[in-house]
């Protein structure tokens, strides 16, 4: 049964095109097959951020449009042969596309892929709600930032009247030590706002700027905080029961673990 | 100050008192204003319009169902102690009925709306009775209610209580931390610093709204249940 799971934040910029990658990087190392789609129509990003910039051909609206097959648009991943890209059109707008148009085309991967990745631009509109019209599940990323916070609560709600279930929660840029210190919100300070389940933390890590822009996703490096992060994310999804693990960004201290249970939020709602 | 125009909650529904006794049009002007403060707040609701011993003309009543029509209010009957205005009312097309005004009408008990979820960011709860709320009303979210508001939750967001114009309505939450409160026409800023912890009441007092604790509240205002 495959699995169509949209990405999406409200606000720009906290990391959903590196979650989308290095989801798809990592349930493709567990052998999965998966397609990431790039719903950012206009501002393409997720094929740079994969090194495959320079592959394209055609790209989500050609096969909307039917210029193209959909299996000469999906650009195979240079590391998994199991993972593709379908890019998104760079030339053109959010009003490409139509919800029903992304159903279609949610559909058409399905029958191909295991997962189907699709990374949502930010905002509220029509191409929000594009990216998520094909959806049978949504995944929420925020920073630990009142205003990231602010925004991922209102979409929320807004996946919630799309009937989409209830989404759940990736912490980006998480920063242990500044938590600890009190600087900023911790993960139970976000928990208790927005009320829904933890799929996992993702620690603040430099090195994730220098990969993102080599284009090499993190879960390549083994070394990496946040690349074993979106590992045990991606086995999460997958259904294995996985602890999480809050890297911490100090060397030599050890990792905190969260039971899984522990830090749940309450299923209140409904 | 009297208030010319009231609407409120019984025991058969709204009912929409107006003054009978002050002069015609400064009333249908204190219905205009109190009707565009709670702009679409009504959507199509049924009110009792209760004139008291007034006499209306056929004109007049004319006039006061073509503003409440423009506002989405259907008037359900007419209660008036003259027979003029009741008469009026049935060569318009309205039953009209006597009045029977219990002294306080008891509180109906499916007037109030209830919600059991978190409101969130964005969100707009609206209900011209009580609300409540099992779940928090989280920052960015809206509740406003022509009477008061219960919380069972964490209140972030802005809260507007008795917002047709009544200044008994109060907000209590588990946990009052709001953007904002509003009761009637009153408007508050939340305090700076930390919550209490503690449940708390909003309420007005004199000329402002006050926030105290619950159990301080609730000692002083014993005669409540």
């Amino acid at each position: 049964m495959s699995r169509v799971i949209t990405i999406t934040s409200g606000k720009g910029g906290v990391g959903k095109t590196t979650a989308t990658a290095n989801l798809g990087a990592a349930l493709a190392m567990q052998g999965l097959k998966v397609a990431v789609v790039d719903a950012d129509i206009g501002l393409r990003n997720l094929d740079v951020v994969m090194g495959l910039e320079n592959r394209i051909v055609y790209d989500l609206v050609d096969v909307v449009e039917g210029r193209c097959r959909l299996r000469q648009a999906l650009i195979k991943d240079k590391h998994f042969p199991d993972l593709c890209l379908l890019p998104a059109a760079q030339t053109r707008d959010k009003d490409a596309v139509t919800a029903d148009d992304m159903i279609a085309l949610s559909n058409q991967l399905r029958a191909e892929f295991d997962y189907v990745l699709i990374d949502s631009p930010a905002g509220i509109e029509a191409g929000f709600r594009n990216a998520i019209a094909g959806a049978d599940e949504v995944l929420i990323v925020t920073t630990p930032e009142v205003a990231s916070v602010r925004d991922a609560d209102r979409v929320i709600g807004l996946v919630e009247a799309f009937e989409k279930g209830h989404p759940r929660l990736i912490i980006n840029r998480l920063k242990p030590r500044m938590v600890s210190r009190g600087e900023m919100m911790s993960i139970d300070d976000v928990l208790q706002i927005l009320a829904i389940d933890l799929i996992g933390v993702v620690p603040d890590d430099e090195q994730i700027v220098t990969s993102t822009n080599r284009g090499e996703v993190a879960v390549l490096d083994r070394s990496s905080r946040a690349g074993r992060a979106f590992v045990e994310i991606a086995r999460r999804l997958a259904g294995e029961d996985v602890p999480i693990t809050v890297f911490d960004d100090a060397p030599g201290l050890l990792n905190r673990i969260f039971g899984v249970f522990g830090i749940r939020a309450r299923g209140s709602e409904r | 100050m009297t208030m010319l125009v009231a609407i409120k909650g019984g025991k058969e529904g709204l009912r929409l008192h107006l003054d009978e006794a002050a002069v015609w049009s400064d009333v249908l002007g204190a219905l205009r204003s109190q009707l565009n403060q709670g702009a679409q707040f009504f959507n199509g609701a049924r009110v009792i319009v209760d004139v008291g011993n007034r006499s209306l003309s056929e004109e007049q009543l004319a006039e006061l169902m073509a503003l409440m029509r423009e506002h989405h209010l259907e008037a359900s009957a007419l209660a008036s102690t003259s027979r003029e205005s009741r008469s009026a009312a049935r060569a318009v097309g309205v039953v009209a009925r006597p009045v029977t005004r219990s002294a306080l009408a008891p509180e109906a008990p499916g007037d109030a709306l209830f919600i059991w979820r978190t409101v969130r960011s964005g969100q707009v709860v609206r209900h011209h009775g009580h609300i409540t709320i099992v779940g928090d009303v989280n920052a960015g979210a809206e509740v406003v209610a022509g009477g008061s508001v219960v919380v069972w939750g964490r209140v972030r967001g802005t809260v507007h209580a008795g917002a047709l114009g009544d200044r008994t309505a109060i907000i209590c939450a588990v946990e009052l931390r709001p953007t904002q409160l509003r009761i009637a026409d009153l408007i508050a800023r939340a305090p700076d610093g930390a919550a209490s912890g503690h449940p708390e009441v909003a309420y007005i007092d004199g000329d402002q709204i006050a926030v105290e604790l619950w159990e301080r509240y609730r000692r002083s205002n014993r005669s409540d249940p």
